[in-house]
């Protein structure tokens, strides 16, 4: 009950934001898979090939149309992450109603539960289900000629995680209280930015794992601040 | 034997190497309404986010019903009502919502009818957004707020400041309503004294962070008194008398501010020192709590100008 009334109250903070992600990723990368079929240097030469033609290595370079969408999720997601992260732990700095909200009967890691699980929600909700819903539009043989691969689905979940990822920093750099530079989010930030620019290198699995391990390293330093901070 | 609900034993604070409390030491019976005074940066809103848990203290600890600070369950909250300063509530919501959202939280004990009420005598439109309300308005929904879970102890930071004089009765008259409630304990800060007076029966005076007083209104009112003798002469060059504050001197008039001084003191004193005549002034409590939080040596506005 309790848990449930927090967990509304972080929802409809994160409301405006997680529509606004999925307008601009709903609209942009709709628009870029609307264009692309009719790019003659990508669907018109393939829906000419036969068995029989032989194949330039060029034109085995084309890519599945999905993963033409991939930049725009990736920064819907960062973007999510960043407003998401300043509503849910900056706001209520700036508007000092943390104290309001910490004194009821609920403990804090009820009430931090409520604002992690309102943010998985959000991502779930707006750039998750469109990712799927695209994944499944391009999909329909009738579509593309290119087949698209579940591993492009999957980059694309990637991203979404690196967007919380990005939450979560948000989070603790509104919860801690060291300098920005003697901060564990400091290195932690660094490490974030090697992974996204090793991306392309890695395997699946590798970049899975160095996400997993990142979010549990920040969910274990954000309940550890928020439980002992003051506000 | 009266019950405590809210005790602190050396209760100290740091921010940094600024003091903000000093080993307070502090008692608060059930059933009194106690108001916390202090003048800006005295150290209040921390004392009382230290009792609350908000804060962490750096030394000695609090107890809120029995219950340590930095360690109230959500069953103990639960019967603490707490008014923020500034009465910060989430903007976005209406007065409606709010009150969904807190009486989530106190499934037993939120009173609709109570709540409904206050909001009526306020005259507060429940769909109105708390953005949209003045701050006035937004201190009757926090209090209806605090109120209507029927706390057992109501802790309220400053709830009155910038609220102009009508709306400050209304607020106090609120309060009044969980006073009448027996077995109600309240404990608020204020820089305003006359609402001190009008609501509390027992005062906590905080200075620089270090704990001045702590006993009932009548206690301190009595306990301070303003003395001005005439002489014949010249004013003595020393004055000894036991809880003097503060001394000012004229050519002829000595102006003395005592602190738990008796009467037969005072006469006996003025006699030794040759006083024509004294008279005891009758002082307010806002009077009295300047001189009692007065440094010793302290200067008038402009007093440069006299020289």
């Amino acid at each position: 009950m309790r848990f449930s009334t927090l967990l509304r109250k972080e929802l409809r903070e994160c409301l405006p934001w997680l529509l606004l992600a999925a307008i601009v990723f709903l609209a942009v990368g709709g628009f870029v898979l609307h264009l692309e079929p009719y790019d003659e240097n990508y669907n018109y030469r393939y829906s000419r090939i036969s068995p029989c033609d032989i194949l330039s290595c060029y034109d085995l370079t084309y890519y599945p149309i999905l993963q033409v969408t991939g930049p725009w999720l990736l920064l819907s997601s960062i973007g999510l992450g960043l407003v998401l992260g300043v509503r849910h732990f900056w706001i209520p700095h700036f508007t000092r109603t943390w104290p309001f909200l910490l004194h009821r009967s609920a403990n804090r890691q009820t009430i931090l539960a409520a604002k992690l699980t309102a943010a998985s929600i959000a991502f779930i909700i707006s750039l998750g289900t469109l990712w799927f819903g695209f994944y499944w539009y391009a999909c329909r043989p009738e579509v593309f000629a290119v087949p698209q691969t579940l591993r492009v689905f999957i980059e694309g979940w990637i991203f979404i995680m690196l967007g919380f990822v990005v939450y979560l920093g948000t989070a603790l750099s509104a919860l801690s209280t060291a300098n920005w530079y003697t901060t564990k989010i400091f290195g932690l930030l660094l490490a974030t930015v090697i992974i996204v620019t090793t991306l392309s290198q890695w395997t699946l699995a590798g970049i899975f794992t160095a996400i997993a391990v990142g979010v549990a390293v920040l969910l274990s330093q954000i309940f550890d601040t928020f439980l002992r901070r003051e506000f | 034997m009266t019950e405590i609900v809210l005790e602190t034993k050396g209760l100290t604070k740091y921010y940094g190497s600024t003091l903000a409390v000093d080993h307070m030491d502090l008692q608060i019976p059930r059933g009194c309404i106690c108001g916390f005074v202090g003048r800006n940066g005295a150290g209040k809103t921390t004392a009382i986010k230290l009792m609350l848990g908000l804060l962490n203290p750096t030394a000695g600890s609090s107890k809120l019903l029995g219950c340590d600070s930095s360690a109230l369950t959500p069953a103990i909250r639960q019967r603490i009502g707490y008014v923020t300063e500034g009465h910060r509530l989430f903007r976005w919501m209406s007065i409606g919502g709010l009150e969904k959202f807190q009486r989530a939280f106190f499934p037993k004990q939120w009173d609709d009818k109570f709540f409904a009420d206050m909001i009526e005598y306020f005259n507060l439109p429940k769909k109105q957004k708390i953005k949209h309300l003045s701050n006035g308005q937004r201190a009757q929904v926090s209090l209806a707020l605090a109120l209507a879970p029927n706390p057992e102890l109501l802790i309220m930071d400053d709830p009155t400041l910038g609220l102009d004089a009508a709306i400050r009765r209304q607020f106090l008259e609120g309060m009044i309503e969980l006073i009448m409630r027996q077995g109600r304990t309240v404990l608020f800060s204020s820089h305003i004294l006359g609402d001190v007076e009008r609501v509390s029966d027992r005062i906590v005076v905080i200075d620089k962070g270090v704990l001045r007083a702590n006993c009932s209104l009548e206690q301190f009112q009595k306990a301070i008194k303003k003395v001005i003798l005439s002489f014949a002469d010249s004013v003595p060059d020393e004055v000894n008398i036991d809880g003097l504050l503060h001394c000012k001197r004229s050519e002829k008039q000595l102006e003395l501010t005592l602190i738990g001084t008796d009467d037969e003191k005072i006469s006996e004193w003025a006699k030794s020192a040759g006083a024509e005549n004294y008279q005891i002034v009758k002082m307010n409590l806002e009077d009295q709590f300047i001189e009692f939080t007065a440094p010793a040596n302290h200067k008038r506005l402009f007093q440069w100008e006299e020289r």
